[in-house]
């Protein structure tokens, strides 16, 4: 009788359970419980998003004032106005790009310079960073009461100055002069939310690794230089990010806009947001609908025009 | 593993579909019902109800007030207190809503029968449009009417003249004006032909004064210099309602008229006054530096809290000859007194109301917020009040700029109001204006 030896075998371990392999069996299968959990989220989205959007867009085919039990639907009509018979939504869209365009320009290059200059984290830039980031913090309604009174041509801050040191010719109506105005509400806004953006850029400059500014100096870059090729391409992501958010913000300056400006604003105030207020105030719920819609389209085309630049302009962005 | 992403696709976008659909429902459910084109006029609202008399019985139940005035809220709830005292099984609770969000918010509320068994709604375009929605229900069967002036409560009618609403409070939207310092200025009484009023400005000038404080800057405020404007030169009392439905023009004569004496009133204006808000004139006509404030009776309380200690006049520009003048001055009824029609305690509401038209009570709401109210034999114990009640007897216009129903022709019409001061030619001002209107008529 011969015995053949076998190897011993490893003493089995005991089996845990193993996460689903890809492809294997789905766990919300398994758990159809976890349905639930998405449920409260759910609701609430659809509650406050999809419901409101639906609506918004069902008003806008139609002739409802706000109150009647019945609307009209009047198909594309309210859209045809808009673009071909309504000078104060175009007035409106026209000091809304005046307002952005000011306000992408400045705010950007303003919190980029800022940011440039304080993103050391010594005391002095961090205590520098605070006074700069503090108008943020306020609400709109008190940086329009703030600022109207800084504009108010007889008793305001920046013409009692300029009489004071005698450039009084310089003295302006500010928010009186409709030329003018939607520029000086750009500024304001600028002095509002500079701060905000500067927080993001000196994010986006605290990543840059030093090695390469220590490399560029060795080179004999100048500081300009080191700025132009080498910041500039870096804080592109940061960049986007201002110009992007600082556009919707531009678009949406309704409050500031109401606290200078009175409610309703005059016409060389009025910008797309404070215009679809006006219409819903006006009970043309409808039109004023129909507006939502348009002005929701071009933000998203803005910004996407916006994004496709930049990525452009440095396709690592 | 392809197909797995395909089987969540799938599942995502049935997930996306359902809310998409369940959205759908809901909505559909909430909104307005949507009828075809042609179909009819969809604004016609619904028949009004008719209130039955008040009963002699005590109120019952909860009576949820929504108005917009929080400075008022003070008062409402002394009043409160006294209509519980007398109605121990009622209580008023005030819903109150900044006015910017009135329109916008509380009256889907109001109109959901949620809040606001008893509601107020502003003269004009709001009030138009709450009525047509068929939420006021018909108070001309209460006897309670009768103990205001007819005369100034026209504006809770309905276009049949049911009485609908009851306009409570009475405001005189025309300049204020410092009586010290027109008597200073020689000026003993008010000018009666535009003539007169323009010399009247140059002799507070020539006394250092601003002779008119107007918030060119602020359209709600500046708008309200028009009234009186335009009150002399309307060819008819409903000329801006005329604009509106498009039998007349802004540039028509008459307003050309009114814009041109704009013109003339520009450098009685504080200096860039096209840029300037109603809060620092306050403070201005308050300290005695402006002989008018061009806004109305509603800032005599805040001048006064602001320190002035002078007696204060209410005065219109005479824009015609003397004998053609119509009228002296301007008066706007509003905060429209209403019952919902929406939801319950309709009795209750309506016995609030009726308290609220008892003299007496009116009084405490008259005096406590330093308004005129439209309810007859109120006891003004307030000075300004007093000093100012021979206004309610003189012949007044109910303001016309409320006429408009539609906020963007009134805007159009006032802009050029403010353009002509601010330098823009009448005709340029006035055919700018005529295009909006023009648009928006449509």
């Amino acid at each position: 009788m011969s015995t053949t030896l076998k190897p011993a075998s490893p003493p089995e371990a005991p089996t845990l359970p193993t996460p689903e392999k890809p492809g294997g069996r789905n766990p919300m299968a398994a758990h159809p419980a976890l349905w639930l959990f998405p449920v409260p989220a759910l609701v609430l989205y659809v509650t406050f998003f999809v419901i409101p959007t639906i609506q918004g867009v069902i008003y806008s085919v139609t002739d409802w004032d706000g109150f009647s039990p019945t609307a009209q639907f009047v198909g594309l009509d309210n859209f045809v106005t808009i673009f071909t018979s309504d000078d104060l939504f175009r007035n409106a869209l026209s000091n809304n790009i005046k307002f952005m365009l000011v306000v992408v320009v400045f705010q950007t290059i303003f919190s980029l310079v800022l940011a440039v200059f304080l993103s050391k984290n010594s005391k002095s830039s961090v205590a520098l960073r605070s006074v700069f980031f503090f108008p943020t913090i306020l609400s709109s309604v008190s940086v329009a009461f703030i600022w109207k009174f800084v504009y108010d041509p007889n008793f305001g801050l920046i013409n009692s100055v300029l009489e004071a040191v005698g450039l009084g010719r310089f003295q302006s109506a500010f928010l009186g002069n409709d030329n003018q105005a939607i520029y000086w509400v750009a500024l304001t806004q600028v002095w509002f939310h500079v701060g905000q953006m500067m927080i993001i850029f000196i994010a986006g400059l605290q990543q840059i690794p030093q090695e390469l500014y220590e490399s560029a100096e060795t080179d004999g870059a100048s500081r300009w230089q080191q700025f132009r090729h080498i910041t500039l391409p870096m804080v592109a992501p940061a960049t986007a990010i201002v110009m992007a958010y600082t556009t919707v913000q531009s678009f949406k300056a309704f409050d500031l806009i109401l606290g200078l400006g009175g409610n309703p604003p005059k016409s060389s105030l009025d910008i797309l947001s404070t215009r679809i207020y006006s219409g819903f105030a006006n009970s043309q719920f409808g039109y004023a609908a129909a507006e939502s819609l348009v002005f929701m389209a071009l933000i998203a085309a803005i910004t996407w025009i916006q994004r496709r630049a930049v990525k452009a302009s440095n396709p690592d962005a | 593993m392809s197909d797995q992403h395909s089987t969540i696709s799938r599942r995502r976008i049935l997930h996306g579909l359902g809310a998409v659909g369940l959205g759908g429902a809901l909505s559909a459910c909430v909104g307005p019902t949507i009828t075809s084109r042609g179909s009819g006029t969809a604004a016609g609202g619904a028949a009004a109800q008719v209130l039955p008399a008040v009963k002699a019985s005590p109120a019952t139940g909860k009576v949820s007030f929504a108005h917009w005035r929080a400075e008022d809220k003070a008062v409402f709830d002394t009043l409160i207190a006294t209509f519980v005292k007398a109605n121990p099984q009622a209580t008023v609770v005030q819903d109150i809503s900044p006015s910017n969000d009135y329109q916008s918010t509380a009256l889907q509320k109001i109109k959901g029968g949620t809040i606001g068994t008893a509601f107020v709604a502003f003269r004009g375009a709001q009030f138009v449009n709450m009525n047509k929605a068929g939420l006021y229900a018909g108070l001309g069967a209460q006897p309670f009417v009768d103990g205001y002036y007819a005369e100034l409560i026209k504006a809770g009618q309905a276009t049949s003249r049911a009485q609908m609403g009851l306009p409570y409070q009475l405001v005189f939207n025309m300049p204020i004006f410092n009586e010290d310092a027109f008597e200073s200025a020689g000026v003993s009484s008010a000018p009666t032909d535009w003539d007169g009023f323009l010399s009247l400005c140059d002799r507070l000038k020539s006394k250092g004064l601003t002779p008119i404080a107007w918030p060119g800057g602020e359209p709600a405020n500046s708008g309200q210099l028009i009234n009186s404007m335009v009150m002399n030169n309307m060819p008819t009392d409903t000329a801006f309602a005329d604009i509106e439905a498009g039998t007349r023009k802004v540039t028509d004569d008459w307003f050309l008229a009114t814009l041109k004496q704009y013109q003339q009133l520009a450098p009685y204006f504080e200096a860039n006054s096209t840029g300037t808000s109603s809060e620092p004139l306050q403070q201005l006509f308050a300290s005695g530096k402006a002989g008018m404030l061009a806004t109305g009776s509603f800032h005599i309380g805040a001048v006064r809290k602001l320190g002035a200690k002078f007696p204060v006049g209410l005065i219109a520009p005479i824009t015609v000859s003397a004998d053609k003048a119509k009228y002296e001055g301007i008066y706007n009824a509003t905060f429209i007194l209403g019952v919902n029609t929406a939801g319950s305690g309709q009795d209750a509401a309506l016995k609030w109301l009726q308290f609220l038209s008892d003299p007496v009570n009116a009084g405490v709401y008259a005096n406590g917020t330093s308004q005129h109210v439209t309810v007859k034999n109120v006891d003004y114990t307030n000075a300004d009040l007093k000093h100012n009640a021979p206004w309610l007897a003189k012949k007044t216009l109910l303001a016309p700029r409320f006429q408009f129903n539609n906020l963007d022709i009134r805007a159009a019409v006032e802009a050029a109001c403010v353009a002509v001061v601010g330098g823009t030619s009448p005709d340029q001002a006035a055919e700018k204006a005529q295009a909006v209107v023009d648009q928006k008529r449509k």
